[in-house]
């Protein structure tokens, strides 16, 4: 199954297949445009020292072979192959690249994908449309980079120039004007195995299982397609198979047909066995016969399937289950007791509590203030001199050590500006030695260092903060806000304020046109200006006793200024 | 369409339990190797499967489960893949290997009904606390899944005189080997309304880890739903 990269997304190569001869797949299309896709491979500093390693439509290969391109096939409208084995040492990064020649921008591009496919088999796929960018005229899709292992990064950065501009970012220099020749498809792929082709040598599907592979060898070698798996049944079964089990209610009926694994009756209602048939999940455009489709034994999370589970043939189409009548000892799940029977090996890290729950550790001290997970920080008192922290009252989940908590007042007049404005803080003082986890009903959290600098936070997404910041209630004027103005709290001085917010928030740098609403906006940094700028949103006048009228709050500011902004109106 | 929603699709079962996503238990169904869920908890299922709310024996065992706290049980048996979940919350699968954990009771959602497991009150807790809080502790050789509202967090409590202290909303589980004590920070302020917001805690040292969530949500959302 191919796995789903999202942009930002990360995983090493290793984890996604044992095998280091990859194919890359680039579908970029759009109304009108054509696309130059190219591949740099940057040394360490992400330059482009080696010219010979900018593989594009004038330079289809590196020098040893290790980057080659292939051309539009199987639906892609570039393709590579890289053979991470080969490629130089001085060379720590490909990226890859996809450019418009002539006019127009990254906003019209239909979805496309970047994918990779080792041995027929598609492993990884990061897909994009055009509602990701805006005026970009070239896009960074996604890097091979070298971090002890090979890695993937899905990338989709967007970049403004051109080609040429691109290529100045990594430092290299634009030869000659315009490169004339049209890109070249190559004629007679060479003798590697593009998804496309059914036959290929078989060192290139050899799982060579390279340094630090996380499964055992023998594991994911069974889905690097062309090396002959163990199993009885190989992929293209001839004949449909003929079950007697033909639903699901009657699971003790054992399947006519025996050894292939899907219980696919003639009607089958997921996934032909035949191999003509595109897969469930497979655009109809495509015509690899070998399709990486659905239903591959590989899962990247589960590189060692236990024994009585491995259907190491990869059936076709939907069905990676084991029927649910299989009778023990077929020959499709040698030694289990039942098809879903517990596997009693180990799981992926170990048996036991303390291997299960080992993704879950607290992350080591060294810090006064750690983020444990998004949504649990960690502030060690006594750390950074003895300064004390006030919290959110109630927000402490867990604390070792010597730690005192106490009531903190606003004092007389803090109360009543409170009751005033409504930026009121229900804090607790904590202090002494020890830490203290804090969190609040699963909000998303974010430490943020002030180093004399303010920033403006409203007070309900006040989590924690230092004793020695100083705060006030600030007022944002502007007619049109109900109740006449708004209020908000400004954090200063040095030291960390950890916002909460709910749902991943937008940080966004403030530009001469950036606008939020004000139920929405959590923080700004205080240098910037705000202004506000109301208008009636339908919206909001749909709703029974909501005053019709919205705020929408307009900053402005130095580069270098910046609000955040949550996916929930409070 | 598919293209979209293919990458949802349930990986290859590799483990009895399984995550499907962060949010979603997926449980491998097998005859003669039954599961014990929490009523309510399903939401899907393949293959056959049946259910049986409370069983005899369960209840037996469940007689002291206080009405108010206790959650109910279902006994899962049959062939097929399983999935439960419950509310969002996160899931975090165990392989028990012969070790034990001790499990706050609305924070359990499924466990191999081989396993041997027995619910306690824990002590020193209840007459301040109002309510007291009834766990779960759960042994053998199976597998456990417990549910914690945001991504949990595993604290070694070291093993020394030091002591860690939870807020009881937000514990998940422990281990049994811990001692446990309440500890109250009330204090005279507290009385006029000035308190800190941290009434009581619950106090653990010895050696073993505590998992809490980040939310002081603990509230059943399955009971809720009745």
């Amino acid at each position: 199954m191919a796995r789903e990269f999202q942009r930002g997304h990360k995983a090493r190569i290793s984890d996604l297949t044992a095998g280091t001869d990859l194919y890359v797949g680039v579908q970029i299309t759009g109304p009108g445009l054509t696309f130059d896709i190219s591949c740099f491979g940057l040394d360490g500093n992400e330059q482009l020292s080696d010219d010979r390693y900018f593989v594009f439509f004038n330079q289809p290969k590196t020098p040893e072979e290790s980057i080659q391109l292939l051309g539009a096939q199987a639906g892609d409208t570039e393709s590579f192959r890289v053979t991470l084995d080969k490629i130089p040492p001085q060379i720590q990064k490909l990226s890859f690249t996809a450019t418009i020649d002539g006019a127009g921008q990254m906003s019209q591009v239909a979805p496309g994908y970047l994918r990779i496919v080792a041995g027929g088999e598609e492993v990884a796929r990061y897909s994009f449309n055009g509602a990701e960018f805006s005026t970009e005229r070239a896009v960074m899709l996604g890097d091979f980079y070298l971090k002890d292992v090979w890695r993937f990064a899905a990338v989709g950065q967007g970049f403004d120039g051109g080609l040429d501009a691109l290529l100045k970012n990594f430092g290299g220099e634009v030869a000659e004007e315009e490169p004339a020749a049209a890109p070249q498809p190559q004629a007679g792929a060479p003798s590697f195995a593009p998804p496309a082709q059914a036959t290929a040598p078989p060192a290139f599907g050899a799982p060579a299982a390279p340094a630090p592979t996380p499964a055992p060898a023998p594991a994911p070698q069974p889905a690097q397609g062309f090396a002959p798996p163990p199993a009885p049944t190989p992929p293209p079964a001839p004949e449909p198979p003929v079950h007697a089990a033909p639903t699901i209610v009657a699971p003790m009926t054992p399947p006519g047909g025996a050894p292939v694994p899907p219980p696919a009756p003639a009607p089958a209602p997921y996934g032909q066995p035949g191999q003509q048939q595109p897969p469930y999940g497979q655009a109809p455009g495509q015509t690899a016969p070998l399709p990486p489709g659905y239903g591959q034994p590989q899962a990247p999370q589960a590189p060692a399937p236990p024994p009585g589970y491995g259907q190491p043939t990869p059936p076709p189409g939907y069905g990676q289950q084991p029927p649910f009548g299989q009778v023990p000892g077929q020959p499709g799940a040698p030694g289990a007791p039942s098809p879903y029977g517990a596997p009693q090996g180990a799981p992926q890290g170990g048996a036991g509590v303390a291997a299960a729950l080992q993704s879950y550790k607290e992350t080591p001290t060294g810090q006064r203030w750690t983020q444990q997970n998004k949504k649990m920080v960690r502030v060690d008192l006594g750390m950074g001199g003895d300064q004390a922290v006030l919290a959110r009252q109630g927000s402490m989940v867990l604390y070792q050590g010597k730690v005192d908590f106490s009531y903190k007042g606003a004092g007389f007049s803090g109360r009543i500006v409170g009751n005033a404005t409504g930026q009121e803080m229900q804090l607790m003082r904590c202090s002494g030695r020890g830490q203290v986890f804090l969190a609040d009903n699963s909000a998303m959290l974010h430490p943020i260092e002030l180093q004399g600098d303010a920033v403006c936070v409203s007070a309900e997404n006040v989590l924690a903060f230092d004793e020695t910041l100083q705060y006030e209630v600030r007022r944002v004027e502007g007619h049109g806000i109900p109740g006449g103005a708004l209020f908000t709290m400004q954090f200063q001085g040095t030291g960390t304020i950890v916002v909460k917010t709910r749902g991943v928030p937008v940080v966004l740098p403030v530009t001469p046109t950036t606008f939020a609403d004000c139920n929405a906006v959590v923080a700004w940094s205080a240098a910037s200006q705000v202004i506000v700028s109301s208008q009636v949103r339908m919206r909001r006048n749909a709703y029974p006793g909501d005053s019709g009228e919205s705020v929408n709050l307009q900053f402005r500011g130095a580069p270098g200024n910046f609000i955040v902004v949550q996916p929930y109106e409070v | 369409m598919n293209q979209q929603l293919a990458g949802f699709a349930p990986a290859p079962v590799a483990a009895r339990m399984e995550n499907h996503g962060n949010h979603m238990l997926k449980v491998a169904m097998q005859t003669g190797n039954d599961l014990l869920a929490r009523v309510g908890s399903m939401v899907a299922y393949e293959g056959f499967v049946q259910y049986e709310p409370n069983p005899p024996a369960v209840r037996q065992i469940a007689k002291d489960w206080m009405t108010g706290e206790g959650a109910p049980l279902m006994k899962c048996s049959g062939d097929g893949l399983l999935y439960l979940s419950d509310y969002g919350a996160n899931v975090v699968v165990i392989n028990l290997n012969g070790d034990a954990i001790s499990v706050n009771a609305t924070n359990l959602l499924a466990f191999d009904a081989h396993l041997t497991w027995g619910v306690e009150r824990v002590k020193g807790l209840a007459k301040f606390a109002g309510q007291g809080l009834w766990n779960t502790k759960i042994s053998g050789q199976g597998w456990v899944a417990l549910t914690s509202r945001g991504k949990p967090i595993v604290v070694d409590c070291g093993g020394g005189e030091d002591e860690t202290y939870v807020d009881p909303d937000a514990l998940v589980a422990w281990s049994p080997n811990l001692k446990v004590k309440g500890k109250r920070s009330f204090k005279a302020q507290s009385l006029i309304g000035r308190g800190s917001g941290e009434a009581y805690q619950m106090a653990f040292s010895g050696q073993g880890i505590v998992v809490v969530q980040p939310s002081e949500d603990s509230t059943d959302r399955l009971r809720v739903r009745g």
